[in-house]
């Protein structure tokens, strides 16, 4: 026997048997990773090739011999690749080949349950049915100009409720700082009212109650754009309803700096406001800007409840079309295409959210250092 | 009224809930005075050096500031504090600024210097502590002792009358723990008055012209620092003393 240092992975491989499980392990990962990508690859260009446009075209894809091979290949890609990357994982001579081995392994379940999964939708379920109700993309026609407005709506509606929210909720998180009780008190009473009925109820309230009960019906008007009573209403009550949510997003985040940040301003001879100002706000805007995009994520998928205000037509945002356009055909395909719009709109959202706490988390190792 | 002292505490109680932290505390301090507080943890050495700037406010007693009483309400206390100047354990400089921007920081809005005058003066003070090589670095590339310095210096630009030390060094790894008493040393032999709460005898032994010790909340026994390392005279300080030296 030689005096094999494992010092590195990168030790040349001694015997021919080690370096045929290394073999091995890159193969299995390549099965597992091909078996999924063929199951999501394959049936997408199978359906693409074909036209998504009438949707038959879809269904005949899916009822393809073609699709049926793709299927039946990942399947058994998956399963290959399931059986020997758990059967061999633990006999890997490196620790790479090891996690590779598990890779192709876990890759190999993806690809197993959706190949599986296709296949019995697809011999057992009624395709025709579900992809005329909600891949029947004709429906849509003459629909896009409006999809592309509701989204822009949409985004007016969140954005004007997260800026006044945002601003009426750095005031009540001041207040709720507060030593002094009676100064607390209104705000936590705000907030944990808002906080503490839905969002729904509120929208409702506002523009019906007020309307109705004390005549108020607010309308903004700029000229060139101008926003009707409910449109209006909603974005009241979006900006009271984040001003309450964000004031506690500032408020731990204010909490959040360390005691002695405050004193070392205050023994400085700065004022209360002149710590909080100079010392203070700046470290704990960096902490809130996460939970901040999160709430606008939320609040963006929340706008969809103006539904139940009635808005004019002009002032649709996505799921108000969506569910105009569906009481106007019965499809359910307009769902998907608000789904797909508000997706278009979060998903690079929550990835900016995801990329801002890994910068802070690392910026925050050299600050506490 | 005061004497010519610089701080006079007068009765001084503090609780902390049911804990009973300081009982009833009398100390003066005059110019150029080295006091150095030791005492076994607990006992209410740092509770006291904050009382001395009131970010603890006794509970019952008064402190002066000269002729000035910092326990009246009416007593702009901002004011005072550019006066007293304290270093914390834990440095506390401001993580979003660099060095020299946690000194201009207070010079410019508390003192209301304008860019050069405090810019100068905060790299003079950076030099007394040997720092104005890191200038312009983030504390967080800093190490404690120099974080330390930093912070020494921050409160040294404000031209107190008194710096209060609150255990400075007792958050550093102990190869960095004599540059920071170096700087304190000097400052001390520069004539500054200082209260220095501190574990380091060493420091309290040549450096302080006075030494208090404080147990369970009181003054047990003050006096000159040597006399009272070589000839306790107290049960309890020569216990302490056997403890830790």
């Amino acid at each position: 026997m030689s005096t094999k240092q494992p010092t590195s992975q990168s030790d040349i491989l001694e015997t021919p048997a080690e370096r045929r499980q290394v073999a091995l392990a890159r193969l299995i990962q390549v099965l597992g990773a091909s078996g999924l990508a063929l199951v999501i690859l394959g049936t997408i260009s199978v359906v693409l090739l074909r036209g998504l446009v009438p949707h038959q075209r879809i269904v005949e894809a899916l009822e393809s011999a073609e699709t049926l091979w793709i299927l039946l290949t990942s399947l058994a890609l998956g399963i290959v690749a399931v059986a020997t990357g758990f059967g061999r994982f633990k006999r890997m001579p490196t620790k790479t080949s090891r996690e590779r081995a598990i890779a192709g392994g876990v890759l190999g379940i993806q690809a197993l349950i959706l190949a599986a999964a296709l296949l019995a939708f697809r011999e057992a379920g009624d395709p025709e049915r579900f992809v005329f109700h909600f891949f029947n993309f004709g429906v849509l026609e003459g629909y896009l100009g409006l999809f592309a407005w509701a989204a822009v709506n949409t985004l007016i509606l969140a954005f004007v409720g997260q800026v006044g929210g945002m601003i009426i909720g750095m005031m009540l998180a001041f207040l709720t700082l507060s030593k002094r009780k009676a100064v607390r008190a209104p705000a936590r009473v705000y907030i944990n009212f808002f906080r503490g009925t839905p969002l729904i109820w509120q929208l409702i309230t506002f523009y019906f109650g007020f309307a109705l009960g004390l005549g108020i019906r607010p309308e903004i008007d700029l000229g060139p754009v101008a926003f009707g009573p409910a449109y209006t209403a909603a974005m009241i009550v979006f900006v009271l309803n984040t001003g309450a949510y964000s004031s506690e997003v500032f408020r731990a985040g204010i909490q959040s700096i360390e005691r002695g940040q405050m004193e070392a301003a205050r023994s400085l001879g700065m004022s209360y406001p002149q710590a909080m100002r100079y010392a203070i706000i700046p470290q704990a805007v960096r902490r809130v800007i996460p939970p901040l995009l999160n709430e606008f994520v939320i609040l963006i998928k929340d706008t969809s409840l103006v539904v139940v205000l009635g808005l004019a037509s002009s002032e649709y945002e996505l799921f108000t079309l969506a569910r105009e356009g569906y009481s106007d055909s019965f499809n359910a395909t307009f769902f998907t295409a608000a789904a797909a719009g508000y997706l278009v709109v979060t998903l690079p959202l929550i990835r900016a959210v995801n990329v801002v706490e890994k910068r802070l988390r690392s910026g925050l190792v050299t600050v506490a250092a | 009224m005061n004497g010519g002292s610089l701080l006079r505490l007068e009765g001084v109680h503090k609780w902390f809930g049911e804990n009973h932290v300081l009982r009833g505390i009398d100390l003066e301090i005059v110019p150029q005075e080295v006091l150095a507080v030791i005492g076994p943890s607990g006992s209410g050495k740092s509770t006291l050096l904050r009382t001395m700037n009131l970010l603890e406010e006794p509970n019952e007693g008064r402190v002066w500031f000269e002729d000035t009483e910092l326990t009246d309400v009416r007593t702009n206390l901002n004011k005072v504090r550019t006066h007293l100047g304290i270093v914390f354990q834990a440095f506390n400089l401001f993580p979003h600024k660099t060095a020299v921007q946690n000194i201009t920081l207070a010079l410019h809005k508390v003192l209301g210097l304008g860019n050069e005058e405090a810019g100068e003066r905060a790299m003079q003070e950076l030099r007394h502590v040997g720092m104005e090589h890191k200038a312009n670095e983030y504390p967080g590339r800093l190490s404690g002792g120099q974080q330390q310095r930093v912070a020494i210096a921050r409160a040294l630009a404000m031209r107190p009358k008194v710096m209060l030390f609150d255990e400075v060094t007792s958050a550093l790894d102990p190869e960095l723990i004599q540059e920071v008493l170096d700087v304190m040393k000097r400052l001390a032999e520069e004539g500054m008055t200082m209260v220095v709460v501190t574990h380091e005898m060493g420091f309290a032994r040549e450096a302080a012209n006075k030494m208090v010790f404080m147990d369970e909340g009181q003054i047990v026994e003050k006096g000159d620092p040597r006399a009272m390392f070589d000839r306790p005279g107290n049960e309890r300080l020569r216990k302490f003393l056997s403890r830790i030296l």
